[in-house]
Protein backbone atom coordinates (compact mmCIF):
# COMPACT_ATOMS: atom_id res chain seq x y z
CA UNK A 1 0.00 0.00 0.00
CA UNK A 2 1.25 3.66 -1.23
CA UNK A 3 0.98 6.11 1.50
CA UNK A 4 2.11 9.05 -1.05
CA UNK A 5 0.54 10.51 -4.44
CA UNK A 6 3.69 10.08 -6.16
CA UNK A 7 5.11 6.58 -7.43
CA UNK A 8 7.42 5.91 -5.30
CA UNK A 9 7.73 2.01 -5.60
CA UNK A 10 11.15 0.50 -6.92
CA UNK A 11 12.26 -3.08 -7.55
CA UNK A 12 15.35 -4.66 -6.53
CA UNK A 13 15.94 -8.50 -7.13
CA UNK A 14 12.56 -9.86 -7.51
CA UNK A 15 11.25 -7.50 -4.50
CA UNK A 16 9.12 -4.37 -4.63
CA UNK A 17 9.83 -1.94 -2.16
CA UNK A 18 6.50 0.73 -1.71
CA UNK A 19 9.62 3.35 -1.58
CA UNK A 20 13.45 3.62 -1.60
CA UNK A 21 14.05 4.75 1.93
CA UNK A 22 15.23 2.15 4.45
CA UNK A 23 16.50 2.12 7.61
CA UNK A 24 20.39 1.74 7.75
CA UNK A 25 21.66 -1.52 10.12
CA UNK A 26 22.93 -1.04 13.56
CA UNK A 27 20.64 2.05 13.58
CA UNK A 28 16.75 0.81 14.55
CA UNK A 29 17.81 -2.00 16.16
CA UNK A 30 15.88 -5.06 15.39
CA UNK A 31 13.03 -3.32 13.71
CA UNK A 32 10.65 -3.08 15.97
CA UNK A 33 12.00 -0.86 19.34
CA UNK A 34 10.26 2.34 18.04
CA UNK A 35 7.01 1.35 17.84
CA UNK A 36 6.14 3.89 20.09
CA UNK A 37 7.38 6.59 17.99
CA UNK A 38 7.61 5.59 14.36
CA UNK A 39 5.18 4.26 12.16
CA UNK A 40 7.24 1.71 10.88
CA UNK A 41 4.87 0.38 8.09
CA UNK A 42 5.83 3.29 5.74
CA UNK A 43 9.74 2.61 5.62
CA UNK A 44 10.42 1.24 2.40
CA UNK A 45 12.44 -1.51 4.38
CA UNK A 46 14.14 -2.11 8.00
CA UNK A 47 17.66 -3.39 7.91
CA UNK A 48 18.49 -4.79 10.88
CA UNK A 49 21.18 -4.74 13.02
CA UNK A 50 23.95 -7.33 12.32
CA UNK A 51 23.45 -10.66 13.65
CA UNK A 52 26.51 -12.91 14.27
CA UNK A 53 26.40 -16.59 14.78
CA UNK A 54 27.13 -16.62 18.62
CA UNK A 55 25.95 -13.61 20.65
CA UNK A 56 27.97 -10.55 21.03
CA UNK A 57 28.47 -8.43 24.02
CA UNK A 58 29.94 -5.49 21.95
CA UNK A 59 33.62 -3.47 22.25
CA UNK A 60 34.36 -1.93 25.88
CA UNK A 61 33.12 1.82 26.34
CA UNK A 62 33.78 4.46 25.25
CA UNK A 63 31.92 3.27 22.11
CA UNK A 64 30.41 6.65 20.86
CA UNK A 65 31.85 10.52 20.33
CA UNK A 66 29.87 13.55 18.34
CA UNK A 67 32.36 14.62 15.69
CA UNK A 68 31.79 17.72 13.43
CA UNK A 69 28.53 17.24 11.16
CA UNK A 70 29.16 13.66 12.39
CA UNK A 71 29.90 10.32 14.92
CA UNK A 72 31.91 8.12 15.64
CA UNK A 73 31.19 4.59 16.91
CA UNK A 74 32.58 1.66 17.66
CA UNK A 75 29.80 -0.45 19.63
CA UNK A 76 31.37 -3.77 18.28
CA UNK A 77 28.23 -5.66 16.74
CA UNK A 78 26.52 -6.37 20.17
CA UNK A 79 23.79 -8.56 19.40
CA UNK A 80 21.67 -11.69 20.43
CA UNK A 81 22.58 -14.04 18.57
CA UNK A 82 20.98 -15.75 15.82
CA UNK A 83 19.16 -18.65 17.51
CA UNK A 84 17.76 -15.68 19.89
CA UNK A 85 17.05 -13.54 17.10
CA UNK A 86 14.94 -16.74 15.50
CA UNK A 87 13.25 -17.47 18.18
CA UNK A 88 12.33 -13.63 19.91
CA UNK A 89 12.86 -11.51 16.53
CA UNK A 90 10.90 -13.70 13.89
CA UNK A 91 7.64 -14.07 15.59
CA UNK A 92 7.84 -10.03 15.91
CA UNK A 93 8.09 -9.52 12.44
CA UNK A 94 4.95 -11.29 11.06
CA UNK A 95 2.57 -8.79 10.42
CA UNK A 96 5.20 -5.98 10.68
CA UNK A 97 3.91 -4.26 7.03
CA UNK A 98 7.63 -3.87 6.41
CA UNK A 99 10.30 -5.89 4.04
CA UNK A 100 12.95 -6.93 6.65
CA UNK A 101 16.32 -7.01 5.37
CA UNK A 102 18.48 -9.04 7.79
CA UNK A 103 21.98 -8.07 8.22
CA UNK A 104 24.79 -10.87 8.81
CA UNK A 105 28.28 -10.19 9.51
CA UNK A 106 30.46 -13.07 10.42
CA UNK A 107 34.58 -13.92 10.68
CA UNK A 108 34.43 -16.57 8.34
CA UNK A 109 32.69 -18.22 5.12
CA UNK A 110 31.71 -20.91 7.68
CA UNK A 111 29.84 -17.92 9.98
CA UNK A 112 28.38 -16.32 7.38
CA UNK A 113 26.75 -19.55 5.80
CA UNK A 114 25.92 -20.98 8.94
CA UNK A 115 23.60 -18.06 10.17
CA UNK A 116 22.05 -17.43 6.77
CA UNK A 117 21.58 -21.05 6.59
CA UNK A 118 20.08 -21.51 9.99
CA UNK A 119 17.41 -18.37 8.93
CA UNK A 120 16.78 -20.16 5.57
CA UNK A 121 15.41 -23.39 7.61
CA UNK A 122 12.62 -21.57 9.21
CA UNK A 123 10.25 -19.38 8.03
CA UNK A 124 9.75 -16.02 8.38
CA UNK A 125 8.89 -12.72 7.06
CA UNK A 126 12.70 -11.81 6.40
CA UNK A 127 12.81 -10.70 2.20
CA UNK A 128 16.55 -10.40 2.00
CA UNK A 129 19.89 -10.46 3.25
CA UNK A 130 22.28 -7.47 3.96
CA UNK A 131 25.88 -9.43 3.99
CA UNK A 132 28.14 -6.85 6.46
CA UNK A 133 31.92 -7.30 5.09
CA UNK A 134 32.58 -3.78 5.96
CA UNK A 135 32.72 -3.72 9.68
CA UNK A 136 35.69 -1.43 10.64
CA UNK A 137 35.24 -2.01 14.52
CA UNK A 138 36.02 -5.38 15.66
CA UNK A 139 38.42 -8.12 13.80
CA UNK A 140 35.90 -10.77 12.82
CA UNK A 141 33.73 -8.11 11.33
CA UNK A 142 33.79 -9.06 7.96
CA UNK A 143 36.17 -6.68 6.58
CA UNK A 144 38.82 -9.06 5.75
CA UNK A 145 36.28 -10.08 3.01
CA UNK A 146 35.22 -6.36 1.91
CA UNK A 147 38.62 -5.26 1.12
CA UNK A 148 39.77 -8.42 -1.01
CA UNK A 149 37.68 -9.14 -4.03
CA UNK A 150 38.35 -13.00 -4.55
CA UNK A 151 36.88 -13.44 -0.93
CA UNK A 152 34.06 -11.49 -1.38
CA UNK A 153 33.02 -13.21 -5.18
CA UNK A 154 33.50 -16.24 -2.99
CA UNK A 155 31.44 -15.38 0.28
CA UNK A 156 28.81 -13.96 -2.63
CA UNK A 157 28.47 -17.15 -4.36
CA UNK A 158 28.42 -19.43 -1.55
CA UNK A 159 25.18 -17.42 0.23
CA UNK A 160 24.06 -17.00 -3.43
CA UNK A 161 23.76 -21.01 -3.60
CA UNK A 162 21.97 -20.81 -0.08
CA UNK A 163 18.98 -18.65 -0.82
CA UNK A 164 16.68 -17.17 -2.96
CA UNK A 165 15.92 -14.14 -1.13
CA UNK A 166 17.60 -10.81 -2.16
CA UNK A 167 21.14 -10.49 -1.14
CA UNK A 168 22.47 -6.74 -0.75
CA UNK A 169 26.60 -7.06 -0.04
CA UNK A 170 27.29 -4.05 1.98
CA UNK A 171 30.74 -2.25 1.26
CA UNK A 172 33.27 -0.52 2.48
CA UNK A 173 34.46 2.83 1.46
CA UNK A 174 37.60 1.67 3.45
CA UNK A 175 39.30 0.61 0.33
CA UNK A 176 41.63 1.20 -2.78
CA UNK A 177 39.18 0.58 -5.25
CA UNK A 178 35.46 0.27 -4.80
CA UNK A 179 34.24 -0.90 -7.71
CA UNK A 180 36.36 -3.72 -7.99
CA UNK A 181 34.76 -5.15 -4.80
CA UNK A 182 31.18 -4.21 -6.38
CA UNK A 183 32.14 -5.97 -9.42
CA UNK A 184 33.32 -9.04 -7.25
CA UNK A 185 29.94 -9.19 -5.67
CA UNK A 186 27.81 -8.94 -9.05
CA UNK A 187 29.80 -11.98 -10.25
CA UNK A 188 29.44 -13.86 -7.33
CA UNK A 189 25.55 -13.48 -7.78
CA UNK A 190 24.47 -10.35 -5.59
CA UNK A 191 21.04 -8.76 -6.54
CA UNK A 192 22.11 -5.02 -4.99
CA UNK A 193 25.29 -4.00 -3.25
CA UNK A 194 25.07 -0.92 -0.56
CA UNK A 195 27.41 1.67 -0.21
CA UNK A 196 28.74 2.89 2.33
CA UNK A 197 29.42 1.43 5.40
CA UNK A 198 31.51 3.55 8.66
CA UNK A 199 34.65 5.39 7.43
CA UNK A 200 37.29 4.23 9.69
CA UNK A 201 38.08 7.53 11.53
CA UNK A 202 39.79 8.78 14.94
CA UNK A 203 38.64 11.22 17.71
CA UNK A 204 41.30 12.56 20.34
CA UNK A 205 40.87 14.65 23.79
CA UNK A 206 43.08 17.22 23.50
CA UNK A 207 42.73 18.05 27.42
CA UNK A 208 43.34 14.61 28.47
CA UNK A 209 45.26 13.48 25.29
CA UNK A 210 43.21 9.87 25.51
CA UNK A 211 41.63 8.67 22.64
CA UNK A 212 37.60 9.00 22.78
CA UNK A 213 36.98 5.83 21.21
CA UNK A 214 38.04 2.66 23.56
CA UNK A 215 39.10 0.75 20.22
CA UNK A 216 41.25 3.97 19.60
CA UNK A 217 39.57 3.77 15.83
CA UNK A 218 35.80 3.94 14.97
CA UNK A 219 32.99 4.14 12.14
CA UNK A 220 32.40 7.73 11.07
CA UNK A 221 29.24 8.41 10.44
CA UNK A 222 26.55 11.19 9.69
CA UNK A 223 26.12 13.93 6.96
CA UNK A 224 30.06 14.66 7.16
CA UNK A 225 30.87 11.12 5.10
CA UNK A 226 27.77 12.07 2.73
CA UNK A 227 29.97 13.59 0.04
CA UNK A 228 32.23 9.62 0.24
CA UNK A 229 29.18 8.22 0.16
CA UNK A 230 28.58 9.71 -3.15
CA UNK A 231 31.20 9.27 -4.95
CA UNK A 232 31.57 6.01 -4.24
CA UNK A 233 28.09 5.43 -5.22
CA UNK A 234 28.79 7.15 -8.61
CA UNK A 235 31.40 4.99 -9.14
CA UNK A 236 30.22 1.88 -8.60
CA UNK A 237 26.95 2.54 -10.49
CA UNK A 238 29.39 2.76 -13.26
CA UNK A 239 30.92 -0.37 -12.99
CA UNK A 240 27.77 -2.86 -12.01
CA UNK A 241 24.89 -3.52 -13.57
CA UNK A 242 23.00 -4.66 -10.38
CA UNK A 243 21.32 -1.81 -7.91
CA UNK A 244 23.12 0.48 -5.58
CA UNK A 245 21.52 1.39 -2.31
CA UNK A 246 22.89 5.19 -1.28
CA UNK A 247 24.18 5.17 2.27
CA UNK A 248 26.42 8.18 4.20
CA UNK A 249 24.76 11.06 5.80
CA UNK A 250 21.72 11.36 4.62
CA UNK A 251 18.80 13.70 6.84
CA UNK A 252 16.56 15.16 4.19
CA UNK A 253 14.63 14.46 1.31
CA UNK A 254 17.69 16.87 -0.99
CA UNK A 255 19.99 14.02 0.07
CA UNK A 256 17.95 11.10 -1.53
CA UNK A 257 17.42 12.93 -4.64
CA UNK A 258 21.15 13.40 -5.06
CA UNK A 259 22.13 9.63 -3.62
CA UNK A 260 19.66 8.98 -6.46
CA UNK A 261 20.94 11.16 -8.62
CA UNK A 262 24.64 9.37 -8.15
CA UNK A 263 23.42 6.12 -9.26
CA UNK A 264 21.53 5.12 -6.23
CA UNK A 265 18.20 3.11 -6.94
CA UNK A 266 17.47 3.20 -3.15
CA UNK A 267 19.28 4.79 0.07
CA UNK A 268 19.22 3.89 3.86
CA UNK A 269 18.81 6.72 6.65
CA UNK A 270 21.25 5.96 9.40
CA UNK A 271 22.55 7.84 12.23
CA UNK A 272 19.95 10.60 11.62
CA UNK A 273 17.68 7.77 13.22
CA UNK A 274 19.22 8.43 16.38
CA UNK A 275 18.56 11.58 16.52
CA UNK A 276 14.63 11.63 15.64
CA UNK A 277 13.27 7.50 14.33
CA UNK A 278 10.38 9.46 12.93
CA UNK A 279 12.69 10.97 10.46
CA UNK A 280 12.53 8.60 7.25
CA UNK A 281 8.71 9.38 7.38
CA UNK A 282 9.18 13.41 7.03
CA UNK A 283 11.99 12.34 4.53
CA UNK A 284 9.47 10.26 2.36
CA UNK A 285 6.80 13.10 2.76
CA UNK A 286 9.41 15.67 1.56
CA UNK A 287 10.72 13.24 -1.50
CA UNK A 288 6.75 12.95 -2.45
CA UNK A 289 6.44 16.20 -3.13
CA UNK A 290 10.11 16.75 -4.68
CA UNK A 291 8.82 13.95 -7.40
CA UNK A 292 5.54 15.31 -8.01
CA UNK A 293 6.87 19.03 -8.44
CA UNK A 294 9.29 17.80 -10.23
CA UNK A 295 7.64 15.87 -12.39
CA UNK A 296 10.40 13.23 -12.46
CA UNK A 297 9.89 9.76 -11.74
CA UNK A 298 11.82 7.54 -9.53
CA UNK A 299 13.97 5.56 -12.05
CA UNK A 300 14.93 8.43 -14.30
CA UNK A 301 16.67 10.00 -11.52
CA UNK A 302 18.95 7.39 -10.90
CA UNK A 303 22.84 8.30 -11.88
CA UNK A 304 21.12 11.22 -14.18
CA UNK A 305 24.18 13.76 -12.71
CA UNK A 306 24.49 16.01 -15.30
CA UNK A 307 28.56 17.03 -15.53
CA UNK A 308 29.31 20.12 -14.53
CA UNK A 309 29.97 22.66 -17.89
CA UNK B 1 8.72 9.01 25.71
CA UNK B 2 7.88 11.74 23.20
CA UNK B 3 9.33 14.20 20.88
CA UNK B 4 8.11 17.19 21.32
CA UNK B 5 9.12 20.95 20.72
CA UNK B 6 8.95 22.22 24.15
CA UNK B 7 8.64 26.26 24.33
CA UNK B 8 11.57 28.27 26.24
CA UNK B 9 10.08 29.90 29.51
CA UNK B 10 12.97 30.99 31.38
CA UNK B 11 16.42 30.73 30.60
CA UNK B 12 19.19 32.13 33.30
CA UNK B 13 22.75 31.48 34.98
CA UNK B 14 22.71 31.01 38.39
CA UNK B 15 26.24 30.46 39.02
CA UNK B 16 29.36 30.83 37.01
CA UNK B 17 29.03 28.70 33.89
CA UNK B 18 25.85 26.84 35.25
CA UNK B 19 22.41 27.57 33.80
CA UNK B 20 18.55 26.73 34.76
CA UNK B 21 16.08 26.44 32.21
CA UNK B 22 12.82 26.16 32.41
CA UNK B 23 10.47 24.65 29.67
CA UNK B 24 6.91 23.98 28.38
CA UNK B 25 6.40 20.75 27.64
CA UNK B 26 3.00 19.57 27.74
CA UNK B 27 3.59 16.37 26.82
CA UNK B 28 6.88 15.27 28.06
CA UNK B 29 5.73 15.98 31.14
CA UNK B 30 2.70 14.36 31.49
CA UNK B 31 4.93 10.91 30.87
CA UNK B 32 7.64 12.22 33.70
CA UNK B 33 8.12 8.98 36.44
CA UNK B 34 10.55 10.82 38.88
CA UNK B 35 13.38 11.79 39.73
CA UNK B 36 16.49 10.44 37.83
CA UNK B 37 14.87 10.45 34.65
CA UNK B 38 16.04 12.85 31.92
CA UNK B 39 15.15 14.70 28.44
CA UNK B 40 17.43 14.47 25.47
CA UNK B 41 17.67 17.54 23.71
CA UNK B 42 18.68 19.81 20.45
CA UNK B 43 20.06 22.80 20.50
CA UNK B 44 19.34 23.74 17.32
CA UNK B 45 18.14 22.18 13.32
CA UNK B 46 21.63 22.00 11.87
CA UNK B 47 23.63 19.35 11.80
CA UNK B 48 27.30 20.30 12.87
CA UNK B 49 26.27 19.01 16.15
CA UNK B 50 24.22 15.69 14.90
CA UNK B 51 23.63 13.96 18.29
CA UNK B 52 20.98 14.89 21.28
CA UNK B 53 22.46 15.98 24.67
CA UNK B 54 21.14 14.48 27.66
CA UNK B 55 20.01 16.41 30.46
CA UNK B 56 18.49 15.59 33.75
CA UNK B 57 15.73 16.67 34.72
CA UNK B 58 15.66 19.28 38.02
CA UNK B 59 11.83 19.53 38.74
CA UNK B 60 8.71 18.98 36.52
CA UNK B 61 6.03 21.54 37.59
CA UNK B 62 2.67 20.83 36.06
CA UNK B 63 3.11 21.36 32.42
CA UNK B 64 7.07 22.81 32.96
CA UNK B 65 10.30 20.60 33.27
CA UNK B 66 13.43 22.31 34.68
CA UNK B 67 16.80 21.95 33.71
CA UNK B 68 20.38 22.77 34.84
CA UNK B 69 23.38 22.24 32.52
CA UNK B 70 27.06 23.54 32.82
CA UNK B 71 28.65 24.92 29.74
CA UNK B 72 30.96 23.19 28.09
CA UNK B 73 31.25 23.18 24.83
CA UNK B 74 29.18 24.38 21.75
CA UNK B 75 25.76 22.93 22.02
CA UNK B 76 25.08 24.46 26.27
CA UNK B 77 27.13 27.91 24.90
CA UNK B 78 24.29 27.66 22.10
CA UNK B 79 21.88 26.53 24.94
CA UNK B 80 22.55 29.41 26.86
CA UNK B 81 21.45 31.82 24.60
CA UNK B 82 17.97 30.63 23.67
CA UNK B 83 15.64 33.38 24.64
CA UNK B 84 11.81 32.75 26.48
CA UNK B 85 10.03 32.09 23.49
CA UNK B 86 12.33 29.71 21.45
CA UNK B 87 11.50 26.45 21.02
CA UNK B 88 13.65 23.86 22.05
CA UNK B 89 13.31 19.95 20.76
CA UNK B 90 13.05 17.38 23.61
CA UNK B 91 12.96 13.85 23.68
CA UNK B 92 11.73 12.07 26.48
CA UNK B 93 11.16 11.27 29.44
CA UNK B 94 13.90 8.85 29.33
CA UNK B 95 15.96 6.36 31.62
CA UNK B 96 14.95 4.82 35.70
CA UNK B 97 14.36 6.46 38.58
CA UNK B 98 16.05 6.27 42.37
CA UNK B 99 14.06 4.24 44.31
CA UNK B 100 13.48 3.94 48.14
CA UNK B 101 13.86 7.22 49.47
CA UNK B 102 10.10 7.07 50.51
CA UNK B 103 11.08 4.63 52.85
CA UNK B 104 15.08 5.22 53.65
CA UNK B 105 16.59 8.20 55.17
CA UNK B 106 18.50 9.88 52.36
CA UNK B 107 21.90 11.65 52.02
CA UNK B 108 22.16 13.19 48.51
CA UNK B 109 25.33 14.12 46.79
CA UNK B 110 25.38 15.98 43.41
CA UNK B 111 28.52 17.36 41.78
CA UNK B 112 29.45 19.75 38.63
CA UNK B 113 26.90 19.12 36.23
CA UNK B 114 25.36 16.07 38.27
CA UNK B 115 23.45 18.27 40.51
CA UNK B 116 19.61 18.43 38.49
CA UNK B 117 18.69 14.89 39.62
CA UNK B 118 19.71 15.20 43.09
CA UNK B 119 18.11 18.23 43.54
CA UNK B 120 14.95 16.99 42.33
CA UNK B 121 15.44 14.36 44.66
CA UNK B 122 15.63 16.84 47.51
CA UNK B 123 12.75 18.48 46.79
CA UNK B 124 11.01 15.53 47.30
CA UNK B 125 12.76 14.40 50.32
CA UNK B 126 13.27 18.11 52.18
CA UNK B 127 14.31 16.51 55.45
CA UNK B 128 17.15 14.99 54.06
CA UNK B 129 21.01 16.05 53.97
CA UNK B 130 22.41 17.58 50.86
CA UNK B 131 25.88 17.86 50.04
CA UNK B 132 26.66 19.91 46.88
CA UNK B 133 30.43 20.17 45.81
CA UNK B 134 32.33 22.43 43.68
CA UNK B 135 35.78 24.27 42.89
CA UNK B 136 35.04 27.29 44.05
CA UNK B 137 32.31 29.53 45.82
CA UNK B 138 31.33 30.96 42.24
CA UNK B 139 29.81 27.76 40.81
CA UNK B 140 27.28 27.46 43.67
CA UNK B 141 24.11 28.85 43.72
CA UNK B 142 22.75 27.61 47.30
CA UNK B 143 23.72 28.62 50.94
CA UNK B 144 26.31 26.46 53.04
CA UNK B 145 23.50 25.89 55.75
CA UNK B 146 25.11 23.12 58.17
CA UNK B 147 22.02 23.34 60.46
CA UNK B 148 19.68 22.61 57.75
CA UNK B 149 22.30 19.93 57.03
CA UNK B 150 22.54 21.43 53.98
CA UNK B 151 26.57 21.11 53.31
CA UNK B 152 28.38 22.63 50.16
CA UNK B 153 31.95 22.36 49.57
CA UNK B 154 34.78 23.72 47.74
CA UNK B 155 38.05 22.90 46.68
CA UNK B 156 39.88 25.55 47.74
CA UNK B 157 37.64 26.66 51.07
CA UNK B 158 35.84 29.63 48.96
CA UNK B 159 32.79 28.58 50.19
CA UNK B 160 31.41 26.13 52.97
CA UNK B 161 34.04 23.17 53.59
CA UNK B 162 37.03 22.81 52.62
CA UNK B 163 37.65 19.93 50.62
CA UNK B 164 35.10 17.85 48.23
CA UNK B 165 31.79 15.67 48.90
CA UNK B 166 33.65 12.74 50.61
CA UNK B 167 35.02 14.81 53.59
CA UNK B 168 31.63 15.35 54.49
CA UNK B 169 30.47 12.12 54.01
CA UNK B 170 33.33 10.64 55.89
CA UNK B 171 32.08 12.72 58.84
CA UNK B 172 28.52 11.60 58.97
CA UNK B 173 26.75 9.36 60.72
CA UNK B 174 25.40 6.18 58.69
CA UNK B 175 23.47 3.22 59.76
CA UNK B 176 21.66 0.93 57.42
CA UNK B 177 18.14 3.37 57.04
CA UNK B 178 20.29 5.55 55.43
CA UNK B 179 20.72 5.41 51.51
CA UNK B 180 23.54 7.68 49.70
CA UNK B 181 21.67 9.02 46.07
CA UNK B 182 24.43 10.78 43.97
CA UNK B 183 25.22 12.39 40.38
CA UNK B 184 28.19 13.84 39.72
CA UNK B 185 31.36 13.54 37.51
CA UNK B 186 33.08 10.11 37.30
CA UNK B 187 35.73 10.74 39.99
CA UNK B 188 33.49 11.55 42.24
CA UNK B 189 30.82 8.73 42.00
CA UNK B 190 34.00 6.22 41.94
CA UNK B 191 34.92 7.64 45.34
CA UNK B 192 31.19 7.41 46.88
CA UNK B 193 31.22 3.66 45.32
CA UNK B 194 34.52 2.72 47.23
CA UNK B 195 32.76 4.86 50.23
CA UNK B 196 30.07 2.89 50.31
CA UNK B 197 31.37 -0.40 50.01
CA UNK B 198 34.07 0.32 52.26
CA UNK B 199 31.37 1.07 55.40
CA UNK B 200 28.58 -1.02 53.87
CA UNK B 201 26.47 1.58 53.06
CA UNK B 202 23.74 1.22 50.39
CA UNK B 203 24.00 4.19 47.34
CA UNK B 204 22.64 4.66 44.38
CA UNK B 205 24.31 6.32 41.76
CA UNK B 206 23.32 8.38 38.87
CA UNK B 207 25.65 7.82 36.02
CA UNK B 208 26.79 9.87 32.68
CA UNK B 209 27.30 8.45 29.19
CA UNK B 210 28.09 9.79 26.04
CA UNK B 211 24.59 9.12 24.12
CA UNK B 212 23.81 8.60 20.52
CA UNK B 213 20.11 8.13 20.77
CA UNK B 214 18.51 7.55 23.93
CA UNK B 215 16.27 4.93 23.05
CA UNK B 216 18.38 1.74 23.11
CA UNK B 217 19.25 1.86 19.18
CA UNK B 218 22.63 2.92 18.89
CA UNK B 219 24.24 1.15 21.81
CA UNK B 220 26.69 3.63 22.71
CA UNK B 221 26.24 4.49 25.96
CA UNK B 222 26.89 1.15 27.81
CA UNK B 223 28.32 0.84 31.20
CA UNK B 224 30.15 -2.29 32.47
CA UNK B 225 28.44 -4.13 35.04
CA UNK B 226 29.95 -5.48 38.38
CA UNK B 227 28.66 -9.27 37.83
CA UNK B 228 30.99 -12.14 39.16
CA UNK B 229 28.75 -14.81 38.13
CA UNK B 230 28.76 -13.14 34.44
CA UNK B 231 28.27 -15.77 31.82
CA UNK B 232 30.51 -15.51 29.06
CA UNK B 233 29.35 -14.25 26.05
CA UNK B 234 25.87 -13.97 27.03
CA UNK B 235 24.16 -10.59 25.59
CA UNK B 236 23.58 -7.47 28.01
CA UNK B 237 25.27 -9.76 30.73
CA UNK B 238 28.49 -7.46 30.58
CA UNK B 239 27.17 -4.19 29.53
CA UNK B 240 24.48 -2.32 30.48
CA UNK B 241 22.27 0.20 28.39
CA UNK B 242 22.90 3.48 30.02
CA UNK B 243 20.14 5.14 28.54
CA UNK B 244 17.18 2.38 28.95
CA UNK B 245 18.13 0.52 31.89
CA UNK B 246 19.99 3.72 34.07
CA UNK B 247 21.04 6.55 34.50
CA UNK B 248 20.28 5.52 38.45
CA UNK B 249 22.17 2.29 39.23
CA UNK B 250 23.16 0.98 42.41
CA UNK B 251 26.59 1.51 43.39
CA UNK B 252 27.45 -2.22 43.26
CA UNK B 253 25.97 -2.89 40.21
CA UNK B 254 28.26 -1.03 37.82
CA UNK B 255 31.70 -0.71 37.22
CA UNK B 256 33.69 3.00 35.91
CA UNK B 257 36.80 2.58 33.70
Amino acid sequence: MRFALADLSIQIGHIQFNNPVFVASGTFGYGTENKELVDVSKLGAIVTKSITLNPREGNPPPRLVETPSGMINSIGLANIGVEKYISDMLPVYEGIGTPIIMNIAGSSMDEYISVLEKIESVSSAIVGYEINISCPNVKEGGMQFGVDCSMTESLTSALRKRTEKLLIMKLSPNVTDISSIAVSAENGGADAVSAINTVVGMSIDHKTAKSNIYTTFGGLSGPAIKPIGLACVHKVFHSVTIPVIGIGGIVNSGDVVEYILAGAKAVQVGTANFRDPGICVKILNDLDLYINEHNVTLNNLIGSVKQYD
Amino acid sequence: MIIENAMIVSNAEIANGIWRMTLLAQEASSRYKGPGQFINILSDDGWEHPVRRPMSIANVDGKHINIIYKIIGNVTKQLSQKAPGDSLNILGPLGNIFTEWKTKRAVLVGGGVGLAPILNLYESCPDSTLIIGARTADEHFMDHEPGKNIYLTTDNGSLGITGNVLTVLENLDFNDQIIIYACGPEPMLKAIQHFAAENSIKAQLSVESYMGCGLGLCQGCVIEKQNEQMKKHSYHEKYSLVCMDGPVYWSNEVCFG
